[in-house]
């Protein structure tokens, strides 16, 4: 009789397993595409363009400033008395392409911009390692000509950038994302600046709680193409999240917020507390509610 | 001992082979899981169409698992992705699921309406609640119809509300679940 007993010890067990069974017998969900999300909290890192595009039929206000450096002393309250300010809408026209206007008041600049994000990093039923975008940007720069005597062209004021987002979310809490970029500028002060300037950007978010992230991006500007005294753009940022709007701080050393700007106009020195505090706001408004049946 | 162990692993067999063998299994082959949050400054829906779930009237037992990012719906693309960010936690917690017995005994052969109370284990967020919860069951011809309307408080399973958006979300979130069972 002692096995039979000691069988009876195994009898609830049995059943129990048969409930938790079923659930098994469910089986994995049926392997569906499913695309990484919040691989950043929004479009920008600080000044780059991040990975992410907005959402279709979504129009995200974003008001940006950066105010004067830190090394200006208390007389100029750390630089609060100065503030460059860009004002700027991106739209979803899909989710996979965004659309941008915005003007500066740094030289005066209005700027477009057409981002397609065409690999979008996904897991599930396709697997696709990274996020990739391609960004272009054109920026008009609208200063009263320096010369207004001599023979002025428009063109001059013209600023173009092709810039290629490759990036990806590792984990939760971690993204790492480097942009190749090529600035384009018409009309460059001295012979011994390119018009065609390459940099590599590079960009990356530690989440610190759901609604808080840090960032920091590095702008290397291959040496040679530039005047000394311009700088590589060097930033770190805090994101804040509540609900519809990104508050995002940082320290930077660049004034400017559009590529041109930042990539090839920057000059002052982290070293010697050339730093800027500034902040971007970004709110977004759903245009378009997303369908429901 | 040898004879024992023979005897030990045939009858181990035997109490879990007639479960899944024998019995008749009935699989969600079309259904739907819904929610609603009716807050004093914001309605929210979502549903997901991925519901999935089997019932094995023999042994009384259910179970139901939907993947939380297949909700769509809501009011804004952001607001479904801070569903699953920060909210739900989907990557950490992919499905919700309900399993359990039916407490009442329901002949699935027999054509008519039902109500019957589930009682099992409702997992969302990764927190377990004990629950019973009553469905209304329409067996014909063509298989089960099953209908359940139940309410699901957010606290009771770990998802916190930040002040700032307390009059967006309710603290209680109204619940369908709707489908067709058909036999295996």
């Amino acid at each position: 009789m002692r096995p039979y007993l000691f069988l009876l010890f195994f009898l609830p067990v049995s059943l129990q397993a048969q409930e938790e069974d079923l659930l098994s017998l469910l089986g994995e969900p049926e392997p569906t595409t499913e695309y990484v999300a919040a691989s950043f909290k929004t479009n920008r890192v600080i000044n780059l363009h991040s990975l992410e595009s907005t959402s279709q039929g979504v129009l995200d206000i974003k008001i940006s400033h950066r105010f004067g450096t830190l090394n200006r002393g208390a007389y100029e309250l750390f630089g609060l008395d100065n503030a460059s300010i860009r004002i700027g809408g991106d739209y979803g026209l899909t989710d996979q392409l965004t659309v941008g206007v915005g003007r500066s008041s740094y030289q005066k600049t209005y700027d477009g911009f057409l981002k397609y994000k065409f690999l979008r990093q996904s897991k599930g039923k396709r697997v696709m390692p990274v996020s990739a975008a391609l960004l272009g940007t054109t920026a008009i720069q609208t200063m009263k000509w320096a010369n207004p005597d001599r023979e002025n062209y428009f063109s001059s004021r013209m600023y173009y950038t092709l810039q290629l987002i490759l990036g990806r979310k590792f984990s939760e809490g971690f993204s790492l994302q480097a942009s190749p970029t090529l600035v384009h500028r018409n009309l460059v002060k001295t012979r011994a600046e390119a018009h065609d300037v390459f940099a590599l950007a590079v960009a990356g978010r530690v989440k610190l709680t759901k609604r808080l992230a840090l960032n920091a991006e590095y702008i290397y500007v291959q040496p040679g193409q530039l005047l000394p005294g311009f700088r590589n753009a060097l930033s770190v940022g805090l994101d804040i999240e509540t609900g519809g709007h990104v508050f995002q701080l940082h320290l930077t050393n660049s004034t400017s917020m559009i590529e041109p700007g930042f990539v090839t106009e920057t000059v002052e020195d982290w070293g010697n507390g050339g730093i800027h505090f500034g902040f971007n706001v970004s709110r977004v408004f759903t245009v378009v509610k997303p369908k429901f049946d | 001992m040898k004879w024992f162990k023979v005897r030990l692993l045939l009858w181990m067999i035997s109490l879990s082979a007639p479960a899944a063998l024998l019995s008749q299994r009935y699989l969600l082959n079309e259904g739907e899981a819904y929610f609603r949050s009716d807050a004093p400054l914001e309605l929210i829906e979502a549903r997901s169409k991925a519901l999935r779930g089997v019932i094995d009237p023999e042994a009384r037992a259910f179970a139901f698992s939907v993947p939380m990012s297949s909700f769509e719906g809501f009011n804004s693309p952001l607001q479904r992705e801070h569903f699953n960010e920060n909210y739900l936690e989907s990557d950490v917690y992919p499905v919700a699921t309900f399993s359990g017995r039916i407490i009442e005994e329901v002949d699935f052969s027999v054509p008519g309406d039902y109500v019957v109370r589930a009682k099992g284990k409702l997992n969302i967020h990764g927190i377990e609640q004990e629950r019973i919860i009553k469905s209304e069951l329409k067996v014909d011809g063509s298989g089960v119809h099953l209908k359940s309307d139940f309410t699901v408080l957010l606290e009771e399973h770990g998802i916190s509300i930040p002040k700032i958006v307390y009059q967006k979300i309710a603290e209680e979130i109204a619940v369908r679940v709707e489908g067709t069972l058909a036999p295996q």
